[in-house]
């Protein structure tokens, strides 16, 4: 079963819910019931449920418990008292079903995100549960990565002998491995669940407008978003529309042979050089770890490199002190609560703030649907995924930076969110802010950028125009 | 500022004293320090810092380099330690004690300097048998030896190992947390309220840790071992060895 829903629609609590870990092991008041095979949940103990239901959660990072790959696949099975025997069979078994056969001993630390992700598949897996449930499982993957993790899922399900329940945004794949689609709304209501053939023919226009992806081609036709071909830019005749934001000086980048690596270990980036247009638009794509978020560091000076030069402005950008960079380049970094730093919404948006842009800091706010009058007292952690992304955003915004930069903006942002992100950002663009975002989206690459870099292995390897 | 995995080679942990079950090793650490409390002399804390260096370096597979690295700061602490000792020792201020140094107003005498040496050097055979314990022990065959030989409860031994993988996240952490800083136009950086939202992250990771074990059926019943863990010969061996060690050095200490 496929089971979508905008941010917010308790998609992930009824994973929790599934797993018995509510209200077990989080508090909440529940009504109605869940019952797996003829048993009520609550009914079950921890290892008998844990022995039918495994739950697959969205960042690897936060599963794996032991240092060793067998180690950790060995780790539920020893929870639940398996006999030695039995495991030493079964941690091969699940290894393989999850496609890692062969790398028992390895540090799993050392594997690829993706890989991690497959590891927590094969520790969820090894005691054969009768139910799977994972929650966005491909959510922090790149590409490559989540069409590899799929591929075991595909396999799994072809095997038909687990239950899968899987909660995805994007659902380009997912849609046609599923029997049964259930669609949440806003609320957490149901909008429709059946086949996904006829949930697509009976409810496409109610999951639009609740926000929900759907694959490409069911989209239900929209008028164009744009009237200009290619939206943001000054149309033909180099009449460019008033732009709003203002004040923003357009300011290129050039990098010259740069080399980084951290204090131990292998050279992530090696001899990139690199130009970007004041006003360009440049997408960073390519793997996991080949040093995307690097190269966008280096390029606004939060690194500095081992060796090579870069240019922002004129100026080398690692040695302006703190204000003068902050005036020129703002940085939105891939996950939004590592970068907040104070205790309140309404403070984290002033923090370092030109006194002359509060006024503008609250209507952004408001148009990014984080209104200061209910947000303002709010914990910056204490929002929700997609409103966390757009309060990042909004604190590099309203200084009208020169050079934005983006790490994974579109990450587990539903459609309606994506869409708000994208309509202010066109706003910004439209003034001539230079734009460099590291992505694995194709769409947000699509909808946005005019020039595509690839990175990989720390090499620039693809650099082309698609605009 | 990263902070680095502490990862053993292959060698190391298949050495004897890699086998050799982390509780022995840890007993002998704690019975060579009550053993050194007992004395003041020279002689045992360099005998026992020497033994434990060489068994490292001989039946530990550590090699001279690695152990040197790992050493070399805790040394210098002890120094440090030992040498603010002697400058602020009460006997300094004693008229009848003989002197050793004299700077203008700075004087050491004979006896601070030597307690001062003493206590530098225990300092150093601690850091000495910590860093041997450090690099011959696999953390996951501490955690285990805990839980199994030691009867400590799982939920504490493997909740700290789970958390012991998450330490380098930290280090991540704060490296964002400098650079979000830095764009901001914020100088410095370094601030007390990086702190607090250093815990806020430690802790939100630790709450979705603790959920993904609790659904993986952690601490719900009686536990069985994947690995193998058990009391051998080599566990006798080092106690033994261990303590007629200990038992020498006192006597030369004397």
């Amino acid at each position: 079963m496929l089971l979508v829903g905008p941010s917010g629609s308790g998609k992930s609590t009824l994973a929790l819910a599934l797993a018995g870990l509510i209200p077990r092991d989080i508090p909440a008041s529940v009504g109605g019931s869940l019952v797996l095979d003829g048993t009520d949940l609550q009914r079950l103990d921890r290892p008998a449920l844990a022995a039918r239901v495994g739950l697959v959660f969205q960042d690897p990072a936060t599963q794996l418990v032991m240092e060793r790959v067998e180690d950790d696949v060995a780790f539920g099975l020893e929870c639940r008292g398996w006999p030695v025997g039995r495991m030493r069979g079964r941690v091969p078994e699940a290894l393989a079903e999850a496609g890692l056969a062969g790398l028992e001993r390895r540090r799993s630390h050392r594997l690829s995100g993706g890989q991690q992700q497959r590891l927590a598949l094969a520790g969820v897996l090894a005691p054969r549960p009768g139910i799977l449930v994972l929650d966005e499982p491909t959510a922090n993957l790149d590409p490559a990565g989540a069409d590899a993790f799929l591929d075991r899922l595909r396999a799994i399900r072809d095997a038909r002998t687990t239950t899968i329940v899987l909660i995805e945004h994007r659902v380009e794949r997912a849609w046609s491995m599923a029997d049964l689609v259930l669609a949440l709304d806003g609320a957490g209501r149901p909008i429709d669940v059946g086949s996904p053939a006829d949930v697509a023919a009976r409810s496409a226009r109610r999951m639009h407008e609740a926000g929900i992806w759907l694959p490409a081609a069911l989209e239900p036709p929209v008028e164009p978003r744009q009237t200009d071909g290619a939206p943001g830019r000054p149309d033909s005749q180099g009449r460019s529309e008033p732009a709003e934001p203002s004040g923003s000086s357009r300011v290129g980048i050039e990098a010259r042979d740069l080399s980084f690596a951290y204090e131990t270990g292998r050279p992530v980036l090696e001899g990139i050089s690199l130009d970007v247009g004041p006003g360009e638009r440049v997408a960073l794509v390519g793997p996991n770890g080949g040093g995307k978020s690097t190269l966008a560091q280096l390029l606004v000076g939060l690194l500095r490199a081992r060796l090579g030069t870069v240019t922002l402005g004129r100026r080398n950008p690692a040695r302006l002190p703190a204000a003068e960079l902050a005036r020129l380049a703002a940085y939105v970094f891939q996950e939004p609560e590592r970068q907040f730093l104070a205790e309140r919404v309404g403070d984290e948006i002033v923090l370092g703030l030109d006194l002359a842009r509060r006024p503008a800091a609250s209507a952004l706010l408001a148009d990014l649907g984080l209104p200061l009058e209910r947000f303002g007292d709010r914990s910056p952690f204490r929002l929700s995924g997609g409103e966390a992304r757009r309060l990042s955003l909004a604190v590099a915004l309203v200084r009208d930076p020169s050079v934005l930069v983006l790490d994974e903006p579109t990450f587990g942002q539903d459609r309606r969110n994506y869409e708000r992100l994208l309509s202010i950002l066109d706003r910004h663009l439209r003034a001539g802010t230079t734009l460099i975002a590291a992505t694995h989206d194709p769409r947000f690459v699509a909808d946005v950028v005019d020039r595509v870099i690839t990175i990989g292995d720390g090499r620039i390897v693809g650099d082309e125009r698609v605009r | 500022m990263m902070l680095n995995r502490l990862e053993l080679a292959d060698s190391q942990l298949d050495s004897p004293l890699g086998r050799t079950s982390p509780i022995i090793k840890l007993g002998v650490g704690i019975g060579w320090l009550a053993g050194l409390a007992l004395t003041l002399a020279w002689t045992p804390p360099l005998l026992l810092a020497a033994v434990a260096l060489a068994a490292g370096i001989l039946l530990g597979s550590v090699r001279v380099g690695t152990l040197a690295r790992s050493i070399a700061p805790l040394w210098i602490a002890a120094l440090g330690i030992g040498l603010f000792n002697a400058l602020y020792s009460t006997s300094n201020g004693d008229p009848a004690a003989a002197t050793l140094v004299a700077l203008g107003p700075t004087r050491i005498t004979v006896e601070a300097a030597t307690n001062g040496f003493a206590l530098a050097l225990r300092v150093i055979a601690i850091a000495s048998v910590g860093a041997v314990f450090t690099l011959t022990t696999d953390p996951t065959r501490l955690a285990d030896a805990l839980v199994r030989q030691a009867r400590v409860s799982p939920r504490f031994a493997y909740g700290a190992l789970a958390a012991y993988q998450a330490i380098p996240r930290f280090g991540e952490d704060l490296a964002t947390l400098r650079q979000a800083r830095r764009i901001r136009g914020l100088r410095g950086s370094w601030h007390p309220r990086l702190l607090v939202t250093l815990l806020v992250l430690a802790i939100r990771h630790g709450d979705r840790l603790a959920l993904a074990m609790d659904a993986r059926a952690f601490d719900s019943g009686s536990m069985t071992f994947y690995r193998d863990l058990r009391w051998s010969w080599l566990d006798a061996g080092v106690a033994i060895g261990a303590s007629i060690v200990l038992i020498g050095a006192l006597a030369l200490g004397r």
